[in-house]
């Protein structure tokens, strides 16, 4: 009895042991990549830092400066805020209706699966030089297919009013993998939910409405919520496509860290700003998790809830 | 229960092994860095890219064999080279030897060279071009030794000036003068304008025509006021807002390059850096020095880069040997495919004084002596310049065009 309950012990223990060996250099990773940057930017936030020199500790005074004595800490705020409202509610759209089309059974539809997704594969530095070149007001090929139409197109990069848009454009280019995402989620709806709402005279909209959307609220959440971070750490395009131009229109937050790091040399100023926006997206991510229960649809807890009935 | 205990002293483990391993790589890289072979290790950082580091990987290749206790090892950042010079001094492992043009932000981490060059002589220090030297240094302390330069001057396109049989430009011309050559060379039907500039310009470059006109940012003391939005800045600043105004310049969303080279503009000011491009392109084209405002010559910035040595060596007789080489006769010969020689024993024997396009940037480089550029006089320039850029932007965006007086007003708060 006790040799064979031993035994047993023993098992589970190795059984524990072997998986955490396995991800040990993950874990290894984590500790050295992760974590520890990320507590020692904490840190750095209450110090100036200077990158040379010695570093002086000034307990919450980045934090009260940044609150309140430097005006651009807001305006690359609103202008993030205001990237993400456009952007995320868009690039949802665009990737679910690409996702749709590419369910459709036409012949030679893996050829546009592979279209829709490729740009997602291209680097971000190079997707900014591309789009710079497009964009180009003079010698774009955006204005000249415009003008084509007898459009005079705006100065895209030039144009305050238009810069922000630019960006919303080019970052559009990496809706591939969301778009996928949509898609197996969509393969996945059984075919016998569209074969009885046809035969109880329900239209594409009407089944789309009603079948396709309920099913897959819990993909769009998880949509929603990489792509609000997503948009509110942009920096590739800004940095590489704009520089935070025209006059200041895309200086988005993520360029504002960077160039406070990086540019003028100010690390613990820079760490106070990264880890604000840290509570931002994380605040933002529990409210958005918060109103999940009001709309997102899960099938299990339908399936609880019946069998809950049928115990009353 | 057991369990735990053991899932606890598992992570315990990793924790401390992580540590060890982090602080395993910290010690080996100060202790002393010598190679196996007991040569003196030199790790040398630059920003070039492509080609020029394959002839740099060349240059240092034979200076190893001809100095058998010294290696030095290139390491070539590319695009990111100030943000891992950078991270590389913040976590205090600096290369030794670094390329460097922007000293006031880094000279806390950089080894002052004074004394070096006085154990070298005065010939040695005076076969630099002297205006090089205000450039590798702050506030009269030399933290660099000079590479290369370049000076701005006026490309002309000469194919446009034929076609409408304009005269080229001449040394000693004025900005009236260039204005009235832009006039003529604009063509609205063909889509051709006289005259191009950045509309988004560096503010390091600007200064330059301010410097024409007697004025400057700030005085020697850092001040801003009465002199950014002095009358002299202000006129200057005017006169290129006109020109936009007047439709015989444009604004580019680049530097002026590439409409240069699609013959979409007559003439635009830059640095050395399209003598080859343009040469590959085809380019008809001729240069020339920047024009004046009439009473005194005109002046240019200059895009300088040095060397230099970090605080933290380990080797510093070693670097500056090495860095000696670097700025000696020979290596400068060997750049001159896409740098300007800093020395006058070599613009001398390669006769460059007599070449139509190279001499037009040594004559920008003797005008230019004793300006010195507000990066090096003010403590903040990263922000002013941030600041300064913005404004520049409002006076010459067309979708907002402020008047410069109010503009530059605003940069005094």
């Amino acid at each position: 009895m006790f040799t064979k309950k031993n035994k047993q012990k023993k098992f589970t223990l190795v059984r524990k042991r072997v998986p955490f060996l396995f991800i040990l250099p993950w874990i290894i990773g984590f500790i050295v990549f992760t974590l520890g940057p990320l507590v020692f930017s904490l840190i750095m936030s209450l110090f100036d830092w200077p990158i040379a020199g010695e570093a002086k500790f000034i307990g919450f005074d980045n934090f009260s400066t940044m609150f309140t004595a430097d005006p651009q800490f807001y305006d690359s705020l609103w202008i993030t805020l205001k990237f993400a409202l456009i952007f995320v509610p868009l690039n949802l759209l665009v990737a679910l209706v690409l996702a749709l089309l590419i369910t459709q059974p036409i012949k030679g539809i893996k050829v546009f699966r592979t279209i829709f997704y490729l740009p997602a594969v291209v680097s971000g530095v190079a997707v900014s030089i591309i789009w710079g070149w497009m964009f180009n007001s003079e010698y774009g090929v955006l204005n000249y297919i415009l003008s084509l139409l007898g459009i005079e197109g705006p100065n895209w990069l030039i144009d305050p009013k238009w810069a922000i848009v630019t960006i919303v454009i080019a970052s559009a280019w990496g809706v591939g993998s969301m778009m996928l995402i949509f898609y197996t989620d969509i393969k996945g709806i059984p075919h016998e939910m569209y074969e009885a709402a046809s035969i109880d005279g329900a239209g594409p909209i009407r089944q789309f409405i009603s079948i396709t959307i309920p099913t897959i609220t819990p993909t769009i959440l998880f949509n929603v919520i990489t792509s609000v971070i997503a948009a509110l750490q942009q920096l590739t395009l800004v940095l590489l496509l704009t520089g935070g131009g025209p006059l200041k229109s895309t200086y988005f937050y993520g360029l504002f860290v960077y160039n406070n790091a990086f540019k003028h040399h100010e690390l613990g100023y820079a760490s106070a700003n990264a880890w604000f926006m840290f509570i931002i997206i994380l605040l933002l991510t529990m409210l958005i998790f918060k109103s999940s229960s009001a709309w997102v649809f899960y099938e299990a807890e339908v399936k609880k809830e019946k069998k809950g009935g049928k115990g009353k | 229960m057991k369990v735990q205990k053991k899932m606890k002293l598992f992570f315990l483990f990793t924790i401390i092994a992580t540590l060890l391993l982090s602080a395993c790589s910290s010690s080996s890289d100060t202790n002393g860095e010598k190679a196996e072979d007991g040569k003196v290790k030199l790790r040398f950082a630059t920003w070039d890219v492509g080609d020029d580091v394959d002839l740099q990987q060349k240059l240092i290749d034979q200076f190893n064999a001809e100095n058998s206790d010294i290696e030095v090892v290139l390491e070539a950042y590319g695009g990111d080279y100030d943000t891992k010079i950078t991270a590389g001094i913040g976590a205090k492992d600096a290369p030794d030897i670094m390329y460097m043009w922007n000293y006031p932000q880094y000279k806390d981490a950089l080894e002052p060279l004074d004394s070096y060059i006085e154990d070298k002589g005065e010939e040695y220090k005076g076969n630099f071009y002297e205006a090089l030297w205000n450039y590798n240094a702050v506030d009269g302390d030399v933290y660099g030794l000079p590479v290369g330069y370049t000076t701005h001057v006026v490309y002309y396109n000469k194919d446009l000036f034929d076609e409408k049989g304009i005269e080229y430009p001449k040394a000693g011309w004025t900005w009236k003068d260039l204005q009235e050559t832009a006039k003529k060379l604009t063509d609205k039907d063909k889509k051709i304008t006289g005259f191009a500039f950045p509309g988004k310009p560096d503010p390091y470059d600007f200064e330059m025509y301010l410097w024409g006109n007697g004025a400057s940012y700030v005085d020697s003391k850092g001040n801003l006021d009465g002199n950014i939005n002095s009358k002299k800045a202000i006129e200057t600043f005017t006169m290129f807002q006109n020109m936009l105004k007047d439709e015989i310049a444009i604004t580019t969303e680049g530097w002026g390059d590439t409409e240069f080279k699609t013959n979409r503009v007559g003439m635009f000011i830059n640095g050395a850096w399209y003598l080859e491009a343009f040469k590959e392109a085809g380019i008809n084209y001729g240069v020339v020095e920047i024009p004046s405002f009439g009473d005194k010559p005109s002046a240019s910035i200059v895009s300088s880069s040095g060397i230099a040595m970090s605080k933290d060596s380990k080797h510093k007789e070693a670097a500056f040997k090495f860095m000696e080489f670097w700025t000696g006769e020979q290596a400068n010969k060997e750049r001159l495919s896409f740098e300007l020689p800093v020395l006058k024993s070599v613009v001398e024997s390669e006769k460059l004084q007599e070449d139509p396009i190279k001499s037009v940037f040594y004559s920008m480089l003797e005008q230019s002596e004793g300006y010195n550029p507000t990066s090096f006089v003010t403590d903040d320039w990263s922000k002013l310049s941030d600041d300064l850029s913005l404004v520049f932007e409002e006076i010459f965006n067309p979708s907002t065009r402020v008047d410069p007086k109010e503009a530059l007003n605003s940069v005094i708060k």
